[in-house]
């Protein structure tokens, strides 16, 4: 079906203010119970979540959080998505048309009640093929009203890494196990072929049985709530929610966009290199045309794919998009298929972020889309003015290991012991938190002591670094240093993507935040009764996994020599090895030299910032010690007068 | 699935294949051809460069032009 717009962009009524007969016969109900049904579909894919974190067993799921729910309109709806849960926001934008994509291919008319089918293929259904799309058709006198949908984290997929995370696969066949879109659940009966698919190429089958029996457990339960909602309101108030729920986020994007000043506003980000070498780096480019209440993304000018598992798929470039439009101008409202209705995305074929089978392998996708979260908050900085975000850290650099207990079972930790939380960036609401995921997720930080109780592993420290946040009137979050210690012998994959340039850039005059890096320490590098200290002198003995470091010292040094993260693929590690992950800080918003003495005195006494950093990024002059006597901080106030009023540079 | 080589310049680009007519909405004449990725999925467009009204949006392939071979049995 083609359609053609209308060209002028004169203004509809709100939804809210158009006559009740109106909205009756354009939503099949009155406007309070589209409200309730609105409102009944978000409840029915927190219920499902809720369902699968408290009895799923993977470590992914149980303390990562690492999937979603949605709710799809039928086929002659176009699949729309009026209700996604708030859980990982890497699928926001994906489950938007995998289900489409998933269903059309399968063929919709081929599918009866109690069927569940999957699929999780990268070119197909977005992010990487551990995470498996679950659909269930919802009937209705024979005809499909809906589907209810979960996308999540199956330990593992097959492929040459356990658990799959790494930036050092080549192709597909090495990255894992596709699955086209097929059966697992027939009439509610097992169908044993797609079982095998999973259970005959994936490793930690005994893991996987139980938290797919789980999903199709909460598929189960979200057929039942809306097969309960059907009864209730009848299928044109069902179907007319959904539409209603899907126009109110659209209405909000276009009406976001018309206050954005029409104009082309352009942004880049970069990583540092792929797996292969590090001589390419690769940029994400875009320039955003905006015009009325319309806006073209285009990323036209963005590197080529990698040549290892780091690139993006489409899908993960339109959840991006999304999510950066909604951060920056459009937070009220919940997503749905509609945040894109007024936002067309132009999208080179074979890009880091719209890769091509088979050579544009994609695992570590997240690390490609942050770029291009960043690169659309650079370039709309001066159109949202004070609404405008710092960078966050930037990158998972994410770590897995694995090994096998002393009677040989395999274990494998992913996404634990990394790098994996750290700062976000400042805004015109306040200093940024130090500690979450980065902006394209919404996970959770697993538990020490679950880490501890499950693998050959002790959690040393995790703590916020001083002057490592970017300075702004309000600041950003602070690097977090994590040490982990080995206490056996294990083999590590580690994907720092992101130190060679900030990733927390500062707005509005802030600063940026500082880059990380990641060392090895090898037994006899450190001492062993006490903790490592985060010292320049610290790290002469290490192995640096990657950063821009002093080649002698191997410390932080801006001017240094790039270690590159993937001249050993896989480490392997002997007992009572320590890996060390810094993450980058976060940026800065506003002009630091602006912020008040009190609150710059406050953060030296809790340790965001040193009293030499307080004076150098700040001009804010403390007297005391922040250590002995936290609460003994003076501020010299006619020092920090004469350092504020010194000509700037 | 097809084999799809990797782009042999370092970086790459969507081709805008101009189009004859003038916007219905502006009146320019700065029609182009492309495909673009938005809600409910992949369409071709010709859309005005001025003013990014759509004159036509024909849905494309599920994937865009990602394309496997197992249409092909």
């Amino acid at each position: 079906m083609s359609t053609v717009e209308t060209g002028t962009q004169a203004e509809q009524p709100l939804l809210r203010d158009i006559p009740e007969d109106e909205f009756e016969a354009r939503y099949g109900c009155d406007r309070f119970t589209a409200t309730v049904l609105a409102n009944r579909y978000r409840y029915t894919v927190e219920h499902m979540c809720a369902g699968l974190l408290s009895n799923a067993f993977s470590i992914i799921l149980r303390d990562w959080y690492d999937f979603a729910a949605t709710i799809a309109g039928p086929p002659r709806d176009n699949y729309s998505m009026p209700a996604v849960s708030n859980s990982l926001v890497l699928f926001l934008g994906t489950m938007t048309d995998a289900i489409r994509n998933t269903v059309q291919e399968y063929g919709p008319e081929k599918l009866r009640p109690g069927d569940v089918l999957m699929c999780n293929d990268p070119y197909r259904t977005g992010t990487h093929v551990n995470d498996v799309n679950f659909v269930r058709p919802i009937f209705h006198e024979e005809e499909i009203a809906g589907f209810v949908n979960l996308q999540a984290h199956m330990l593992d997929m097959g492929g040459v890494v356990p658990g799959g995370f790494s930036g050092t696969k080549r192709n597909v066949y090495e990255n894992g196990v596709v699955i086209a879109p097929q059966l697992l659940y027939a009439e509610d009966r097992a169908v044993t072929s797609g079982w095998s698919l999973i259970f005959d190429n994936a490793r930690f089958g005994d893991v996987l049985l139980p938290d797919i029996k789980t999903i199709y457990e909460n598929l189960r339960l979200g057929e039942r709530l809306l097969s309960e909602t059907l009864e209730r309101y009848g299928i044109r108030a069902f179907h007319g929610a959904m539409r209603y729920a899907c126009d109110i986020a659209g209405e909000a994007m276009h009406h976001a966009l018309r206050a954005l000043p029409d104009g082309d506003y352009a942004g880049e980000d970069r990583i540092d290199c792929d797996g292969v070498d590090d001589e390419e780096e690769f940029t994400v480019r875009v320039t955003i045309r905006k015009r009325g209440g319309r806006a073209e993304v285009d990323l036209s000018g963005s590197s080529r794919q990698a040549r290892t598992s780091i690139n993006a798929g489409w899908l993960d470039a339109k959840t991006a998009v999304g999510v950066a439009f909604k951060f920056l101008i459009d937070r009220e409202t919940p997503f749905t298929s509609a945040t894109f209705r007024d936002i067309d995305i132009v999208l080179p074929d074979g890009s880091l972020v719209s890769a091509l089978p088979p050579d544009g392998a994609i695992f570590l996708y997240w690390e490609s889309t942050m770029p291009l979260v960043n690169a659309i908050l650079r370039a709309l900085e001066d159109a949202v003015g004070e609404r405008a975000v710092g960078g966050d850290y930037g990158s998972l650099s994410i770590h897995s290991a694995s090994g096998a207990t002393a009677d040989g079972t395999p274990w494998a930790t992913m996404a634990q012991c990394g790098g994996e939380h750290g700062p976000w960036g400042a805004t015109s609401t306040g200093d940024a938190d130090s500690y979450n995921v980065f902006y394209l997720a919404n996970n959770i930080d697993p538990a020490t002591e679950a880490i501890e109780a499950d693998f050959p592993v002790l959690v040393m420290r995790k703590e916020y670094v001083a002057d490592t946040a970017g300075a702004g009137y309000h600041r950003g979050g602070a690097a977090v240093l994590k040490d982990t210690l080995w206490t056996e012998g294990v083999e590590h994959y580690s994907s720092p993507m992101h130190v060679k340039s900030a990733s927390g850039f500062g707005v509005g005059g802030g600063g940026d935040g500082r880059n990380g890096a990641v060392w090895v320490f090898e037994p006899e590098a450190f001492d062993p009764s006490a903790l490592i200290p985060d010292t320049p002198e610290a790290y002469a003995g290490t192995t640096p996994v990657a950063g821009v470091l002093d080649p002698e010292t191997h410390a932080l040094r801006e001017d240094g020599e790039y270690f590159f993260f993937a001249r050993v693929p896989m480490w392997q590690t002997e007992p009572n090895t320590v890996f060390r992950y810094l993450t980058n800080g976060g940026g800065g918003w506003g002009n630091p030299f602006e912020r008040d003495p009190e609150r710059v005195k406050r953060d030296v006494r809790d340790g965001y910032v040193t009293i030499e950093g307080a004076e150098r990024d700040y001009g804010v002059v403390i007297t005391g010690d922040p250590d002995r006597d936290p609460e003994g901080l003076e501020i010299d106030s006619a020092a920090t007068e004469a350092k504020r009023a010194e000509p700037a540079g | 699935m097809h084999t799809f080589p990797r782009p042999a310049e370092a970086t790459v680009s969507v081709a805008r294949e101009p189009v004859e007519g003038e916007c219905a909405a502006c009146g320019a004449q700065e029609l182009r051809s492309y495909p673009v990725l938005s809600e409910g999925g992949w369409f071709r467009v010709v859309k005005c460069q001025r003013c990014l009204v759509s004159k036509s949006r024909e849905p494309w392939n599920l994937a865009g032009s990602i394309t496997f071979l197992s249409e092909q049995v």
